[in-house]
C-alpha cells in the first residue's frame, strides 16, 4: 500500500481533484491514480542500496572460476574465463530451469505440468563492482543491449523455447541476490501470462482499429508531451498515462517493431541512451531506489507482428504490493505520471 | 528437476524450483514490532472510537451507543479512502484512454476491541467477524454502482500492512469488475462449457483423493495448498459444497468456516511462525441484471468462492509481478506435509 502523504507532496496546490480510475488500453486493467494527495520522495521509505564490498563477489575480475564458464564475453585480450573482460554472460549457478533434456508435457487429472526445461543466464554488465546500469557510460550501456540481442538470437534457434524473458532485479527488495550489476535472461517453454495478456489485448485493438496500440500510445504521449522524459529520432521514454507504479517508465522504439532481435545498428545506441538516462534520473531523483526492469518482446515464432511492439518497462520498487493488488489485479498509483515525469526531468544529467 | 505447473483456472504457469529449495522449516518468519510515535494511540482500540470516522456498522452489546465502547467487531470508513462513496462515476475518455471517477466503498473491519490479539483471533471471534462482513457485503450489494466487493487483509509490513498491528481487514467495493476475478470467471466458464462441471469442485475431488495437498477438512470446508502455488505455503480454503457467493453462506456454516480458518492458521504458525501474509476472498461479482448479461447465465454453476491465504516469506521480485510468471522455491506437497505433520520434521 502507498504511504501516507505529507503536505509537501501537494506540488503548488495544483491538485485538489478526485482520484481517478484509469483503464490501460492494452490489457484492460484498471489503475487507481491518486490526484488529491501525492506523496513526496521522503514519504516513500526507500531502503539504501549501498554496496557492501567486493570481497566475496563472484562477478568481479579474477573470480571467473567461481561462475559457470562464459557463454558470451566482450574481451579484447586474454584467455577465456580470465579477467580483462568488459561484459560477460554466464549460466546462472542456481538456475530456475535446466537446459538439458526433452520437454515432457504431462497431465494429472485437472492439472497440467511439464518438466522445467529452459535456459537461465546472467549478464554481468560491467566489471566495476560499484557501478549500476545508471552509472555506465553510453558505450558500456550499448554493449549490454547488444548482449541482450545476441543472446536472444542464439537461443531463438532452440525449438523447445517459446519465449525469452530479459529482466533486471536491482536491490535486495527487488529480488537481487548479488549486488554486482547484472541482468538476467530466462528462455521459457511457455509464454508468461502478463505478456500473453498484452499480446491478446494488442491483437484485439488491432482487429478493431488496424493500428498498433503501442504506436497509438506513442503518438498520444508525443502530442501531450508532459509525460515524456526522453526522445530522440529512434526511441522514446515516458511515464505512461496508465502507470501502475509511482515513477514507472516505458522505453519504446518509435518505429514499429515487435521483436527486440530486430534492433539495428542505428537504434541500439538510442535504446542504450534512453535506458541509461532514465535509470540515472530515477536514481538521482529518488535516491537510488530498488527497481526492476523487464523487456517485453514478441514470442519466438519467426514472424514480424503488426499488432505488437517491443518495449522495456522500468518499475521502481517504492511501495509494497498488498492484498488489494494480489486479489484484484488492480493497481494503486499514488504519483500521477505527469508529475513523476516532471520530477524526473528536473534532474540535471551531465554528458558522459 | 524443476517443474512447470499450470494453474488450471486461469492458465498461469509457475516454476516449482526444487533446485534452490530450502527445507520447509527454514521459512520461519516473524512480524516486526510496531512503531508508535510518542504519545500516539491506537485508533482501533476500544475507548478510542472518537479517533476514527463514525462507524458504519458494529456488533455491539445491547444498549451501547454507536461510537462508544462496548463492541466486538466494528466497521468504519477509511480516513483516506481509495474510493469514495459519494458522487457519480462520470465515465469519460481522454484520447485513447478511458477514465472514471474513483467511486466505491473502502471500509475497515476492526476484528477485535483488544489491541494485544496476536496472529489470528480465536474461532468464536472469527465467526462474529465473518458474520459482520457478510452483512456489509449484503448491504453494499444494494448500491447499484458497486460491482464487486473484495475482502482483504494485510498482515505485517512485508505484506503491505500499516505500522499499527491492531487486527483488521478491509472491504473494497469497486465500480468495475476486478481483472483477477474476471480471469477466474473466464477460466471457470470455459471449463464448464466443455465439461458441464465446476472446475473448483473437480479440484476438490482430486485433492481429496490424492491427499498430498490437503491440510485440513471440516464438515463443510476444505483447506488445500494449490497445485500451482505461487508462494511457499500458499493456502486456499473452499466450501466443499458448490457455492459461488460467500455472502450467501448460511449462518451455521459460518461457524464451521471460522473454525477451519482458525485451525489452518494455527497449523501454519507452528511451522512458519508469526508470518506476514495477505488474505484475499474471491467470490462471484454482484449480478443485478442477469437478462442483459448472457455470459453470466451459468455463473451460479461454474464459479466457486474461495479464501486465499498468501504468506509473504520470500521477496516477490517486480519481475514476477511484471511478467505474471512466478518461481516458487518450495513444492506445495512438501509445504503441506510439514504443516500436516509438524512434529516429524
Amino acid at each position: 500500500m502507498n504511504p501516507a502523504p505529507s503536505k509537501e507532496g501537494l506540488r503548488g496546490g495544483r491538485r485538489c481533484e478526485m482520484n481517478e480510475l484509469r483503464r490501460e488500453p492494452i490489457t484492460g486493467r484498471w489503475i487507481i491514480t491518486y490526484l488529491d494527495r501525492i506523496p513526496a520522495v521522503k514519504d516513500f521509505k526507500i531502503e539504501s542500496n549501498e554496496k557492501k564490498g567486493q570481497a566475496t563477489c563472484p562477478f568481479c575480475w579474477g573470480k571467473e572460476d567461481q561462475t559457470p564458464p562464459e557463454i558470451l564475453v566482450h574481451r579484447k585480450y586474454g584467455a577465456p574465463n580470465t579477467a580483462n573482460w568488459t561484459l560477460r554472460v554466464v549460466s546462472n549457478k542456481f538456475p530456475a530451469l535446466r537446459i538439458e533434456g526433452d520437454l515432457n508435457k504431462d497431465g494429472m487429472g485437472v492439472f497440467d505440468k511439464m518438466n522445467g526445461i529452459g535456459a537461465h543466464e546472467v549478464i554481468i554488465e560491467t566489471p566495476d563492482h560499484f557501478k549500476d546500469t545508471a552509472d555506465l557510460a553510453y558505450q558500456e550501456a550499448e554493449e549490454v543491449v547488444w548482449a541482450y540481442v545476441s543472446r536472444s538470437l542464439d537461443l531463438r534457434r532452440d525449438k523447445r523455447f517459446k519465449y525469452i524473458l530479459i529482466f533486471k532485479n536491482y536491490g535486495k527488495i527487488a529480488g537481487a541476490s548479488l549486488e554486482h550489476c547484472h541482468s538476467q535472461l530466462i528462455a521459457l517453454p511457455i509464454v508468461p501470462k502478463r505478456v500473453q495478456e498484452e499480446l491478446d489485448g494488442a491483437k484485439q485493438y488491432y482487429d478493431y482499429k488496424e493500428r498498433c496500440v503501442f504506436c497509438d500510445m506513442i503518438r498520444e504521449e508525443q502530442d501531450e508531451k508532459e509525460r515524456v522524459i526522453y526522445e530522440d529520432g529512434k526511441v522514446i521514454a515516458y511515464c505512461p498515462y496508465v502507470s501502475r507504479f509511482p515513477y514507472e517508465v516505458w522505453i519504446m522504439p518509435k518505429k514499429h517493431a515487435s521483436d527486440l532481435t530486430g534492433l539495428d545498428r542505428d537504434t541500439v545506441p538510442c535504446v542504450a541512451k534512453a535506458l541509461r538516462d532514465s535509470l540515472l534520473r530515477i536514481k538521482k531523483y529518488l535516491g537510488d531506489p530498488p527497481y526492476n526492469f523487464i523487456v517485453h518482446t514478441s514470442p519466438i515464432n519467426g514472424r514480424e507482428r503488426e499488432d505488437y511492439h517491443w518495449h522495456i518497462e522500468i518499475m521502481p520498487k517504492l511501495v509494497n504490493v498488498a492484498g488489494f493488488e494480489w486479489g484484484s489485479g488492480f493497481y494503486i498509483n499514488s504519483v500521477p505520471p505527469d508529475i513523476a515525469a516532471q520530477n524526473l526531468l528536473s534532474v540535471k544529467l551531465e554528458e558522459k | 528437476m524443476p517443474e512447470l505447473r499450470r494453474d488450471p483456472v486461469i492458465g498461469r504457469w509457475v516454476i516449482i524450483s526444487t533446485e534452490r529449495s530450502k527445507r520447509p522449516d527454514q521459512f520461519l518468519s516473524g512480524v516486526e514490532k510496531e512503531e508508535f510515535a510518542r504519545g500516539e494511540k491506537c485508533p482501533f482500540c476500544e475507548g478510542n472510537e472518537s479517533m476514527t470516522p463514525p462507524e458504519i456498522a458494529a456488533l455491539r452489546n445491547p444498549g451501547s451507543k454507536p461510537n462508544t465502547p462496548g463492541w466486538d467487531v466494528r466497521v468504519i470508513p477509511y480516513k483516506f479512502p481509495l474510493l469514495i462513496p459519494e458522487g457519480d462515476l462520470n465515465r469519460h475518455g481522454h484520447g485513447m484512454y478511458d477514465i472514471m471517477d474513483a467511486i466505491g466503498a473502502h471500509e475497515i473491519v476492526v476484528e477485535t476491541p483488544d489491541h494485544q490479539c496476536e496472529g489470528v483471533p480465536p474461532a468464536g471471534q472469527l465467526a462474529k467477524i465473518f458474520n459482520v462482513v457478510i452483512d456489509r457485503i449484503a448491504d453494499l450489494e444494494k448500491d447499484a454502482r458497486i460491482k464487486y466487493v473484495l475482502l482483504i487483509k494485510n498482515y505485517g509490513r512485508a505484506a503491505g500492512g500499516g505500522h499499527i498491528k491492531h487486527q483488521r481487514m478491509q472491504l473494497v467495493g469497486t465500480p468495475v469488475n476486478l481483472k483477477r476475478v474476471k480471469e477466474e470467471l473466464v477460466g471457470t466458464k470455459q471449463y464448464y462449457d466443455y465439461k458441464d462441471r465446476c472446475i473448483f469442485c473437480d479440484i476438490i475431488k482430486q485433492e481429496q483423493a490424492a491427499q498430498v495437498r490437503v491440510i485440513l477438512e471440516s464438515k463443510y470446508f476444505i483447506a488445500i495448498m494449490p497445485f500451482a502455488s505461487r508462494f511457499p505455503f500458499e493456502t486456499w480454503i473452499l466450501p466443499k459444497e458448490h457455492s459461488c457467493d460467500f455472502y450467501k453462506t448460511p449462518k451455521d456454516r459460518v461457524c464451521d468456516f471460522a473454525d477451519l480458518v482458525s485451525q489452518t492458521f494455527a497449523r501454519l504458525r507452528k511451522v512458519i511462525g508469526d508470518f506476514p501474509h495477505n488474505v484475499v476472498l474471491h467470490s462471484a461479482p454482484f449480478r443485478r441484471d442477469l437478462g442483459k448479461r448472457r455470459y453470466w447465465e451459468t455463473i451460479d454453476k461454474d464459479y466457486h468462492w474461495h479464501f486465499e491465504i498468501l504468506p509473504i516469506l520470500t521477496r516477490v521480485a517486480g519481475f514476477e509481478w511484471g511478467s505474471g510468471f512466478y518461481i516458487n522455491p518450495l513444492p506445495p506437497e512438501d509445504a503441506c506435509k510439514s504443516v500436516r505433520e509438524p512434529n516429524q520434521e
